[in-house]
């Protein structure tokens, strides 16, 4: 007799799928109607938050602020975060798992933490300021909170340590014979970088970069924290308008944007994949 | 001493890789800038325990380095302080076993079901974490609103209600991880147990589950820390007076500010340090990496 495994699947799949559509039901369908204020709202089925969305340059220019600092923290993340990822995968000694170790901690470790190190790293008096006005850069103390360069700096230790094991991952299905011949048939380590390493890992480092731009545009807690109530990125504003507004409908209608942009960036990522592992088999 | 020019000609009769003149500067560039990558990575947490050690007054606690090296902030954590974080551990273990629950017949049904759409439902299964977390926070509030209003039972603000959000996004770690886990499976070893007597029940029991313990461990650890850590999801379903330990700090930082924050704070990194260590020792960080990739 065979086991039927299938009906294991069966309570675990109704329990998440109605978690999924319920939820994601109520909100959407709550942002079509108007809010009359207190949390009250209006009963007639429109469009008039995604009006105001679009009409409006506030919340145009959050989405825009929102896209702007999740693409700077991914390219940030990326160039801080790959030569770290290549460093571990092609160590051979015992600390490739000590740093290894020091990234995962770093991902374990709630990013409320994390931010409330770098308040005090860039407070007035903090070590940096008085470093950077001790050899005379600044005149005046330097502060990330409330600007969008701090913004970016929080969302990069959001997403850094994550970033460093997916590209850790990526770089360790490729083999390591491969640069070894390339420097063997007299190719300096730069040339090899260039024209083997980089082509290879283009698919991963792609798919890694489009998740941690969506992590990005999810991002609540650091841009929340250190964009001081000055800076507003989507999820920010999101919080704002349900706890403080009390405009149930028009939270909805802005995470309902949000909810859409990030998957459209998911298909775009499994699309890719799909061409880029059809490529990969062309090659292999 | 040798010439550059005949070591250029010594490396051109050598066969095998040129040898490089002079010092690696290629890879001390890459030293110098993975250090900074990781000063940049960990100074938060540093500067964070270094900080609780400081044992100045209320306003000019905060301080790194420390200059008056103290733990006396470590014996003011307030009683909310400890209260949060029981709630967090207690949140972040049952939401890890809830995770547990669900997500390991989902990926034996996954991997050994004979269904079609596997990949369809593997990505309903990891669809919570497509989904950004604050959305996840308030679609879960706007629910528990309407459920409310219709049977009278609010779950906003109780365990109850937390813990279905975190459940929610805790599962597709340890879907993910078990899953990786029982594609690699040889079923031979169940078949063995199998023809040698051994009842479909302790064949699982004390073959199969053995084998995917790894994963389950390192997705429920996942499960854990995510739970743990999270702010989107609990702000909204969290009411004063009964908060989790990072909405908490999350609040501290933005209205009343107390250094104690500071202590209890790095008793939380010290204990994902020791959650980090425990899970080496367990399945070996490999392990809890390979599995790791969703």
């Amino acid at each position: 007799m065979q086991a039927r495994w299938e009906y294991l699947l069966l309570p675990s799949f109704v329990f998440v799928v109605l978690l999924i559509v319920s939820s994601q039901y109520v909100f959407l369908k709550g942002s079509f109607y108007e809010d009359l204020g207190l949390g009250q709202i209006g009963d007639t089925f429109d469009w008039v938050n995604y009006n105001k969305f679009f009409s409006d340059t506030f919340y145009l220019s959050t989405l825009w602020i929102t896209v702007k600092v999740s693409a700077l923290a991914t390219l940030f993340t990326m160039l801080l975060g790959f030569p770290v990822a290549y460093l571990i995968a092609r160590m051979r000694s015992q600390w490739a798992m000590i740093l290894l170790a020091g990234v995962v901690v770093s991902t374990f470790v709630t990013i409320v933490i994390k931010v409330f190190g770098l308040i005090i790293i860039f407070s007035a008096d903090g070590l940096l300021n008085k470093f950077l006005m001790g050899i005379g850069i600044v005149d005046t103390p330097y502060t990330i909170i409330g600007n969008q360069t701090g913004v970016v700096v929080g969302l990069m230790h959001f997403t850094l340590g994550f970033g460093v094991l997916l590209l850790y991952s990526v770089i360790q299905t490729i083999p390591r014979s491969l640069e070894d011949a390339a420097q063997i048939h007299g190719a300096s380590r730069w040339r090899m970088h260039l024209r083997v390493l980089l082509p290879l890992s283009l698919p991963g480092v792609t798919v890694g970069a489009l998740m941690i731009f969506n992590m990005s545009m999810g991002a609540f807690t650091s841009a929340a924290l250190l964009g001081g109530g000055r800076v507003f990125t989507l999820p920010v504003l999101i919080q704002r308008t349900m706890m403080m507004e009390i405009k149930y409908s028009m939270a909805g209608t802005l995470a309902a944007v949000l909810l859409i942009a990030v998957l459209l960036i998911n298909l775009l990522s499994v699309f890719l994949l799909r061409r880029l592992r059809a490529a990969r088999l062309v090659i292999a | 001493m040798s010439t550059v020019a005949q070591q250029l000609d010594k490396s051109v009769r050598d066969t095998g890789p040129p040898k490089r003149i002079g010092l690696p500067w290629g890879k001390i560039v890459h030293y110098l800038y993975c250090s900074l990558s990781y000063i940049f990575l960990l100074s938060p947490m540093i500067v964070v325990i270094g900080a609780s050690f400081h044992g100045g007054e209320f306003y000019t606690a905060i301080k790194f380095p420390p200059d008056e090296p103290s733990l006396r902030w470590y014996t003011k954590i307030p009683q909310t302080q400890y209260e949060a974080l029981g709630l967090s551990f207690l949140l972040a273990g049952s939401a890890a076993l809830g995770a547990c629950i669900i997500g390991i017949p989902a990926a034996l049904g996954i991997v050994r079901g004979i269904i079609p759409g596997k990949a369809l439902i593997s990505s309903i299964f990891r669809a919570p974490l497509q989904i950004p977390s604050i959305v996840t926070g308030i679609a879960f509030l706007q629910l528990f609103y309407i459920v409310g209003d219709a049977t009278g039972l609010y779950l906003q603000g109780t365990f109850a209600g937390l813990y279905i959000g975190h459940v929610f996004v805790a599962t597709p770690y340890v879907v993910g991880t078990v899953t990786a886990v029982l594609q690699r499976f040889d079923t031979r070893l169940e078949e063995a147990a199998l023809s040698l007597g051994a009842s479909r029940m302790s064949a699982f029991f004390r073959v199969t589950l053995p084998v995917i313990m790894p994963g389950v461990y390192a997705g429920g650890l996942y499960a854990f820390m995510v739970s743990f850590g999270d702010v989107p999801i609990s702000i909204f379903l969290t009411s004063p007076g009964f908060v989790t330990y990072p909405v908490e700090l999350f609040y501290g930082m933005e209205n009343d500010f107390d250094p104690s924050i500071l202590a209890s704070a790095s008793l939380v990194i010290f204990f994902c340090l020791l959650a980090l260590l425990g899970m080496q020792k367990l399945v070996g960080l490999d392990a809890l990496l390979r599995s790791g990739s969703r």
